[in-house]
């Protein structure tokens, strides 16, 4: 007790307990006002997993009108034997040739980058700035490198990315383009956005 | 050791920012003069809870208004459908929503019982005049507030509302016309007088209220507050200059008002997870209907909280001077609300408190809110001769409160005020008898005029949320013979199949049309024009017809067709005569018939029969299947309604044990307090 009578053990204990509580309740009533900021239902259908059609994807070419997933182009590409063989070929002047960075599923961490092959699915975006690399598939000399070998060429800042979407040296970008998660529902039938039983 | 040397750094180091800050910003004098060393009077009593409690909902309104911005469209076209977005798609929207409907009409609560509390005690009295102005303002703003908000939604009450109260303007004789066109931004309300109003509501507005709040509590802390006893705590001061009668408001008051607020939330949670709509006076049903400027709801009352001047407004029937009579319901109207402002200079009576006033004062303020009430009940249902003398005569009975108070207040005899506040409380004898003076005031000419009259049999039907093989068939039902032509724009198929136990595969198999995804909106392929040409009207959304009918009216309706060979699709409904729908479950139910079609002056006279034999379910069967199909509508109507329900308990339960933590802390501070 103190001086003026008041038991101080007791107004300590309800003090704590009350703003205890309180607190919890503050934390309670906190919850739906940041929950509203996840992505709502709208936009999470929006952003929902694509199904595209790759039977009449030829190869050597990219499959046209560019799909898109969660906003992002998507890029699938058909790559020839020539395209496949020329891969292991530029090794040395690839920052990261083997793919140790996760920037691709672990079933595209491989020498294709990709589940089949010949099959590329790439997010069209350049992890420089995210500009959307334009495709140069063809073998063929460019402007910018005498001796292409096919791949993607970012027009804002010079990245350039080969048939796997993997970064050479010397560009403005230090990752590899990303691969999306991505499976075969059918032989033809890719679906991206989600693994393969993650549904 | 080590722990108390710690300790000491942290404290005397934001001892030292406190001082720094305070040397250039006085925040101690400041948290000095309004809590630590404001004397209040001790004797508050449950009215002077409702201050604060305006202040709570000040803060829950701007909190929840401002997160519901964040995913309200505001225009004509996508209004109506964020709103269902916000309470279907946007987590925790439904909650949000619901906290800012809900908390609007508790501001209007809160501040009635507020502004009753000052009419009592005289807290409008010098030297508080300025206090109760800027009150005035408060509230004057808080309707504005409240009018332009529940236009936001864009449904047929936010529609229909608007201009009725908008059209006002246009009685105002000459320019009415013209200004009228100028408030609207149009010629007629539209997406033009919405975006208006949406500017007006989150930023204008609230930035208005907000400066007025702060004037009216730095006008209260320069005079200090009243109490129920109507005297000045001022005038007894102890030899340190301390009102005797006064306590410092932090820590007393501050956990005192912490019990008010538990009370309060405990009340608004509960209608927040249990009543919303409070049975349709928070939320109106014909308001979960989207605006169509082209029919007008069949009963187009205003939110409660407006109802008695809207009653003054229709009370007033007859021109004067050559002028319309709509002019002079408006005067009398804003009147109403313009005459509070001047009554610090009507009440001319040397004592302040009801307490202590004459038995002219208690009786002018027993029939004066009694009049408001009746006025406030009126302005929710219809009209009638009888109710319109009714309101006529509450409307005089309102004003003379005003207008003979310098007289009543002047002449009566008062009691002696005491010296020093007093600790009591209202007798339970002194309560019972008021109390039932005013219920017997109010009920009784209500009474006189009229009760409602009946509307038509409905038969009765179970919903029950948690039966998913009825919700199941319900939908089934539903997708089978309803989703032609009508819609579910506001639903999506897999939060449907999701909340109904369906396998996602099962839906997209058999239940998807189109080449629709599972994420997207039940929307049918339907053209409007399509169905004004083959209906008369276009078959509206049935998303929210669970909430704008009830599943009696729905049950009812669905099985009340009968062969009438009069009309283009060869049926009649008796719950809706002449609905422009075919009876699309006429193979299951067969023919039903109307044995009175002579005498019938309109189809809900019709006595109805089955002819036995026809259809593929038997009537009992049939009544389930469209017992089930009531259920999934009712369902749709608000998905969330069990979770809403559920988390309640929750909340509801942690604020009785905060409540009863709060009880005893505010009794350990008052204990030795008397």
């Amino acid at each position: 007790m103190s001086e003026d009578g008041t038991d101080s053990g007791r107004r300590r204990f309800l003090l704590g307990s009350t703003s205890v509580v309180g607190a919890a309740g503050v934390v309670g009533a906190v919850v739906p006002f940041v929950g509203s900021w996840n992505p709502s239902a709208k936009a999470r259908a929006a952003g929902a997993p694509v199904r595209v059609d790759v039977s009449r994807l030829e190869e050597g070419s990219i499959l046209g009108p560019i799909p898109a997933w969660r906003g992002r182009p998507i890029f699938v590409v058909k790559r020839s034997q020539e395209a496949l063989d020329a891969l292991p070929t530029i090794t040395d002047q690839l920052q990261d040739p083997d793919s140790t960075q996760p920037e691709q599923p672990e079933y595209a961490q491989n020498a294709y980058r990709s589940r089949e092959p010949d099959v590329l699915v790439l997010i069209g975006l350049c992890p420089h700035l995210f500009c959307s690399p334009t495709p140069r598939l063809e073998i063929r000399p460019e402007p910018f490198e005498a001796n292409w070998k096919g791949g993607f060429f970012c027009p804002c800042h010079g990245s350039k990315f080969d048939m796997a979407g993997r970064v050479y040296n010397n560009s403005p970008a230090s990752r590899n383009m990303e691969v999306p998660p991505h499976y075969y529902e059918s032989e033809n039938i890719l679906v991206i956005g989600e693994d393969e039983g993650s549904a | 050791m080590s722990d108390t040397k710690k300790q000491g750094w942290i404290v005397s180091s934001l001892v030292g920012l406190r001082d720094w800050t305070n040397d250039r910003l006085p925040i101690v004098t400041a948290w000095e003069k309004h809590m630590s060393k404001y004397y209040a009077p001790k004797n508050f009593n449950f009215w002077y809870f409702f201050g604060v409690l305006s202040l709570v909902v000040l803060v829950i309104q701007l909190v929840s208004g401002i997160v519901l911005t964040m995913h309200y469209t505001n225009s004509a076209e996508g209004a109506f459908a964020s709103v269902e977005y916000i309470m279907r798609d946007v987590e925790f929207g439904w909650l949000i929503r619901y906290i800012h409907s809900t908390g609007a009409s508790a501001f209007f609560i809160v501040v009635y019982l507020h502004m009753f509390r000052g009419l009592m005690y005289g807290s409008y009295k010098k030297p508080r005049e300025l206090i109760w102005v800027f009150g005035m303002a408060i509230y004057l703003i808080l309707m504005m507030e409240g009018f332009m908000g529940y236009v936001l939604p864009w449904g047929q009450m936010s529609y229909w509302g608007a201009n009725v109260i908008v059209s006002l303007v246009g009685a105002i004789p000459v320019i009415g016309e013209d200004l009228l066109v100028w408030v609207r931004g149009d010629f007629l309300i539209s997406g033009a007088t919405l975006n208006r109003f949406f500017a007006l509501h989150v930023v204008a507005l609230p930035i208005v209220l907000i400066a007025l709040v702060v004037l009216h509590l730095l006008a209260l802390h320069e005079v200090g507050s009243n109490n129920p006893d109507g005297i000045e705590i001022k005038k007894n001061k102890d030899e340190n200059g301390i009102p005797k009668d006064g306590i410092p408001f932090h820590p007393y008051y501050t956990v005192h008002d912490l019990v008010g607020i538990c009370v309060f939330f405990f009340v608004f949670c509960g209608i927040l997870f249990f009543a919303p709509e409070m049975g349709g006076y928070f939320l109106e049903p014909p308001n979960f209907q989207e605006a169509n400027p082209l029919v007008t709801p069949e009963h187009v009352p205003p939110v409660w909280y407006f109802t008695p001047f809207y009653s003054m407004l229709r009370a007033v029937t007859v021109p004067l001077f050559g002028i319309d009579a709509k002019f002079w319901g408006m005067i009398v109207m804003f009147g109403a609300i313009a005459i509070l402002f001047v009554l610090p200079w009507l009440d001319r009576s040397p004592v302040k408190s009801i307490r202590y006033k004459g038995w002219y004062s208690r009786i002018a303020l027993l029939i004066f809110t009694a009049s408001f009430l009746i006025l406030g009940y009126l302005g929710t249902v219809g009209t009638s001769a009888g109710r319109t003398a009714l309101a006529q005569f509450c409307t005089v009975l309102y004003f003379l409160y005003f207008f003979m108070m310098p007289w009543y207040t002047k002449k009566e005899d008062t009691f002696p005020e005491p010296e020093r506040v007093t600790g009591r409380w209202i007798t339970g004898k002194q309560l019972l008898i008021t109390l039932a003076l005013l219920a017997a005031l109010i009920l009784l000419p209500l009474k006189a005029v009229g009760a409602e009259s009946h509307n038509v049999h409905l038969d009765e039907v179970e919903t029950d949320l948690r039966d998913e093989a009825s919700l199941q068939r319900g939908f089934s039902t539903y997708m089978n013979y309803c989703h032609g032509c009508h819609a579910l724009q506001y639903a999506r198929y897999e939060r449907t199949a999701n909340d109904l136990n369906i396998p996602l595969d099962l839906v997209m198999d058999n239940l998807l049309i189109g080449d629709h995804a599972t994420g997207d909106l039940m929307s049918n392929a339907m053209q409007p024009e399509d169905g004004n040409n083959w209906f008369g009207k276009v078959p509206p959304d049935l998303t929210l017809i669970g909430r704008i009918r009830s599943p009696e009216w729905l049950y009812t309706y669905l099985r009340s067709f009968y062969v009438d060979e009069s009309r283009p699709w060869g049926v009649n409904n008796s719950v809706f005569p002449n609905v422009g729908m075919p009876n699309v479950m006429h193979g299951l139910q067969g023919d039903v018939i109307c044995t009175n079609a002579e005498e019938a002056a309109s189809p809900d006279e019709c006595h109805l029969e089955h002819v036995a034999g026809t259809g593929d379910l038997s009537p009992e069967e049939f009544d389930t299947v469209v017992a089930d199909l009531v259920n999934f509508l009712y369902y749709i109507g608000e998905p969330v309604r069990l979770k809403r329900q559920s988390i309640g308990v929750y909340v509801l339960g942690f604020i009785a044990i905060l409540f009863v933590l709060v009880l005893l802390l505010n009794r350990d501070y008052w204990r030795r307090i008397h």
